[in-house]
């Protein structure tokens, strides 16, 4: 599913930079776009039911308080978000999202799963800088929403937009938090860090009234207390590995992962604890998942019970052996290798606190003033658009309902408070990620940067390409004079190759598939680059391996080995035999050929890992050369 | 209207302890009905022959195959000589392993075995011992299996084993006809008494006649086919009946002077036994007495000019058999790395060793030892060339 090319790819991590810097700059100019309609919004229409800059999180006479529990899980997962997405930003992600963190946390789920999972990676490796900084943007947009609409129609669409981007996360970066996956457990992580983030939203997005009462907090400590008896019960079972510090003389289920984690590239004093928590886990091993098995029990049972006075000392007890489990075994998620996240420990604690706060500090409920739609949004912090009755009926004079009236919109601006226009800034910074990502994956054709950082620079120039005569894979004489009036892609392939030439080969036919009616103009020619099996059969045989017999314009040329040599010698071909059973070592590169007989580029056609995508990447960069000289002379 | 919550402890609870107990199960694995038939696996690529005086002989040199760091190499003893020289054929990597067909009026033909991307087999033929290579025919992709390609007795005449069955040349490799794929041969009279799993080996009789050997699943048959005109007829040997009932596979069939010479392995697993057979002139079989094999894989089966058979089995074990009417004979343990055994002239024995770079011909010998190091041949193995 990856493209196989390096993680620190510099062309790739350059190209990554860059388009951040430039996202990065259309965000701030889109923030400091709606900030200027607002607030020339209210320069033009001074209401006086807007609130004054700076007072939109403020509570005034009449409006509620922020429930403590919502503002916990606002605010929490809104720096969790931000913080992801500030990961996602490491030059690694790019390239190395696909083979470092998709594929390894895939690797032991069922083949359905794998097949659904590789699928993204797939698509994610076929336009690694949208979907990378897509990532960055989609997060950080995410975070800086739930951060500052405290609550609200804002508020609960930023629940939402959490809810729905965990799962995504949860499904294709988490592969459904590993439940499908042999191995499963608490203290690894499970069932995934991004389904706290979905349960978090889906609280956000909650209506207010729902936070008012301590049935809330009730259910979501007893969801709480289900969720770890049943880790507790899991880490329990027997056969799983967890009970024994070693097996067979080999570490047991835990102390293996942690001593795994420990040899990942990290600081030194954490990679001691860890390695001194397996050794520890490695002599005690019973003894360490009696305590687990039992803690998560107790806790769990207290949460169900939800008896006040064991509240408070089961939420520390979490809180205590979450944190040990975060530093010791989950290696604070993002060390040992490319963190994505801090891993579930965090949002576990969040997610419990949160509960516990619904259910002891229930907001004393107001008396919300008279009003009518209109008033209530001005009143509402980060309130949306609200809807206003017409005056007869419901019916609006003319075309457009009342409240799509250009002085309803103009009243609705002037009356946003500053939550909601940072939240539209948000929301773009969303979209900024999201809008570039959706029209990239429509796009079939890989992103040519995978091509570019194998191929290196292109170099231009404008000299007569040398002519030649030589046969085809049919038998028919071609010179390249012949092909005058097309552009030509001309390549040098060992038909007897195993590894790189058939790569080059459905580089080039896929190149003519995406040229679509323009492929008729272009030639995609190969020259036989082989001194010892070089004749006809070889040429056929090639042609017929790669399902190119049927490409109109395709040929693949040979000739007597004298007649080849001169073609390598006018092209700068080396094609070289070598002893003892190895291939014959050629120049693997590719002219175009402009309509006119000029030799206009060059680039290296190594075709590098040879992946889906970097063969697709190719084939854009052969079909973008091709193109750019179709249209001159 | 105020909406009453239930408390959803229980039933939460339940979903997750239903859950828990799911997910336990996920982990646990489940054993797998064994099919019906076990086959052993076929001997590897490495093995000796002789044609025309020249012993040939292909050996897997390098590294990892995994990497494709593996480079078989070819060598010959040519007539009179007491030596080995490297003669791999140029021009492609040999990751794949090589075919060694035989003959081909005065040529020795040989295949390249696909690898990584080719899925197609050159061949190359050498008048003078493999001191020079001719290119310019193709087969299909061979099968991994020593005996994927033969030559007839009429020179032009070849037999591919390919992932789609048996094919037929008749014009030296320009043009091939399909001869039978499984289901075609399953189709006759003679594969219904097999039903073959797949084709083991092809070869020609000495009097020209396509062989084609197969994996039976039905129990008691040996599956070895010769084709006339009118199709596809039973030519195996009849086993005796101690091994009646049980399944037979053919490891190797080919060609020595005037015989056809097969080699089967009955049975499987720790009951696997070898035999091996000759036809007479009278076209029936004799065969030998059989070989315990207590397990052990065979993992290289050579021929002997004059109808030998050496065997290279797991644990560095050797076996020969020097043909009609002989029993199986015990050799000394095999030095390290005994890829084959090349099988005279006269009753000379070696055994060939390879790793990485070496080549090393060791002589049966007198002595505790029983082996003598003979040659050591020196191959420029090209790392990192197919990678």
């Amino acid at each position: 599913m990856n493209s196989g090319i390096n993680a620190n790819d510099p062309t790739v991590v350059a190209a990554f930079r860059a388009a951040l810097a430039h996202q990065g700059m259309i965000a701030l100019a889109f923030f400091l776009l709606v900030a200027l309609v607002w607030g020339g919004a209210k320069a033009w229409l001074p209401t006086g039911t807007s609130s004054a800059p700076g007072q939109g999180a403020q509570p005034s006479p009449g409006r509620p308080m922020e429930p403590a529990g919502l503002q916990l899980l606002r605010v929490g997962f809104g720096i969790l978000w931000l913080f992801d997405g500030l990961l996602q930003a490491q030059p690694a992600m790019a390239v190395g999202l696909p083979s470092k963190v998709i594929e390894p946390t895939a690797a032991s789920s069922p083949a359905w799963v794998q097949h659904l999972v590789n699928w993204a990676g797939a698509s994610w490796s076929y336009h690694p800088i949208q979907a990378a900084s897509a990532a960055v943007w989609i997060q950080v947009g995410i975070g800086i929403w739930l951060l500052v609409a405290p609550s609200g129609w804002w508020s609960r669409a930023a629940g939402l937009a959490s809810v729905g981007w965990g799962l995504v996360v949860w499904v294709f970066g988490e592969s459904f938090g590993g439940i499908f996956a042999p191995g499963l457990t608490w203290l690894f992580g499970a069932p995934g860090a991004a389904l706290f983030y979905c349960a978090a939203g889906a609280l956000i997005a909650l209506p207010d009234a729902a936070w008012r009462t301590p049935r809330l907090g009730r259910a979501i400590l007893a969801g709480m207390g289900a969720f770890l008896a049943g880790m507790a019960l899991l880490q329990a079972w027997p056969g799983r590995g967890f009970w024994q510090g070693t097996a067979h003389g080999r570490p047991g289920t835990l102390a293996s992962m942690t001593q795994s984690m420990a040899q990942t590239s990290q600081p030194h004093s954490i990679a001691a604890l860890v390695r001194a928590f397996t050794s520890f886990d490695v002599t005690h091993g019973f003894a360490v998942n009696l305590v687990v098995v039992a803690a998560l029990a107790l806790i769990g049972v207290a949460f169900l019970t939800a008896w006040r006075p064991v509240l408070l000392p089961a939420v520390v007890a979490l809180g205590v052996l979450c944190l040990a489990g975060w530093v010791l075994v989950q290696d604070m998620g993002i060390f040992g290798g490319l963190g994505t996240d801090p891993n579930s420990m965090i949002p576990v604690m969040l997610v419990t606190v949160g509960g516990y706060l619904a259910l002891t500090r229930v907001p004393v409920p107001v008396t919300e003033p008279a009003a009518g739609p209109a008033a209530r949004a001005a009143a509402e912090p980060g309130a949306g658009p609200v809807p206003v009755p017409a005056p007869t009926g419901g019916t609006t004079q003319g075309r457009w309902p009342e409240w799509m009236r250009p002085a309803a919109l103009h009243r609705s601006v002037a009356a946003a408070t500053i939550g909601s226009v940072a939240s539209v800034g948000a929301l773009g910074v969303v979209l900024l990620g999201a809008v570039p990502m959706a029209a990239a994956q429509a796009n079939p054709n890989a992103a040519p940067i995978l091509a570019q950082s194998l191929a290196g620079s292109v170099a231009p120039m404008n000299f007569p390409a040398k002519d030649f005569q030589l046969t085809d894979q049919r038998g028919h004489r071609v010179t390249l004079a012949s092909l005058r009036g097309k552009v030509v892609l001309l390549t040098f392939l060992d038909p007897v190759c195993t590894s790189d030439c058939p790569l080059i080969a459905q580089e080039f036919k896929a190149a003519g598939q995406i040229l679509g009616p323009n492929a008729q103009h272009v030639e995609l020619v190969a020259v036989a680059a082989n001194p010892v099996f070089y004749q006809l059969s070889y040429t056929r045989a090639f042609t017929r391996q790669e399902g190119m017999s049927q490409v109109p314009n395709w040929l693949f040329l040979t000739g007597p080995v004298a007649q080849l040599r001169q073609v390598w010698k006018n092209y700068a071909i080396a094609a070289e035999v070598e002893p003892a059973g190895s291939m014959v070592g050629h120049t693997e590169v590719a002219y175009v050929i402009d309509r006119a007989g000029h030799v206009r580029e060059e680039f290296e056609d190594d075709p590098g890992p040879g992946t889906a995508s970097t063969k697709a990447s190719f084939a854009v960069l052969l079909a973008n050369a091709a193109r750019q000289y179709l249209g001159r002379s | 209207m105020t909406r009453r919550w239930r408390r959803p402890a229980p039933l939460l609870a339940a979903a997750a302890l239903a859950a828990v107990t799911l997910a336990a199960g996920c982990g646990s694995r489940h054993t797998q009905a064994g099919s019906a038939v076990t086959f052993p696996p076929p001997p590897t690529l490495a093995l000796s022959a002789s044609a025309s005086g020249t012993t040939w002989a292909s050996l897997e040199l390098g590294g990892s195959a995994a990497d494709f760091n593996n480079f078989w190499q070819l060598f010959a003893r040519r007539p009179g000589a007491a030596t080995w020289q490297l003669v791999t054929p140029p021009g492609m990597a040999s990751n794949g392993g090589f075919a060694l067909a035989g003959p081909v009026g005065r040529s020795f033909l040989a295949a390249f075995r696909p690898s990584q991307n080719i899925t197609y087999s050159p061949l190359v033929s050498s008048a003078d011992n493999g001191a020079h290579w001719s290119t310019g025919q193709v087969a299909a992709g061979l099968a991994g299996v020593p005996d994927a390609l033969a030559t007839g007795p009429a020179s032009s005449s070849l037999l591919a084993l390919t992932a789609h069955g048996v094919e037929l040349s008749r014009d030296g490799g320009s043009g091939w006809a399909s001869l039978a794929t499984p289901a075609s041969l399953a189709a006759t009279a003679a594969g219904r008494k097999c039903r073959p799993a797949r084709f083991t080996a092809t070869s020609f009789s000495p009097g020209g006649t396509p062989l084609a050997a197969a994996a039976c699943t039905r129990p008691g048959a040996t599956g070895i086919f010769a084709y006339s005109g009118d199709g596809w007829k039973a030519a195996g040997p009849t086993l005796p009946a101690a091994l009646a009932g049980q399944p037979v596979t053919v490891l190797r069939l080919s060609t020595a002077g005037s015989h056809e010479v097969a080699l089967l392995a009955v049975g499987s697993k720790r009951a696997a036994t070898v035999v091996a057979g000759w036809t007479g002139r009278s076209g029936r079989w004799v065969l030998t007495p059989v070989l315990r094999t207590h397990g052990q894989r065979v993992l290289s089966a050579s021929l002997g000019p004059d109808g030998s058979v050496g065997l290279v089995l797991s644990g560095s074990q050797g076996e020969i058999v020097t043909g009609p009417g002989a029993s199986w004979r015990p050799l000394a343990t095999l030095p390290a790395d005994t890829q084959a055994l090349a099988l005279g002239p006269g009753t000379s024995i070696e055994a060939l060793a390879g790793h990485q770079t070496k080549m090393t011909v060791w002589a049966r010998g007198q002595g505790p030892a029983g082996w003598v190091r003979k040659q050591v041949v020196n191959v420029p193995i090209p790392y990192g060339s197919s990678g």
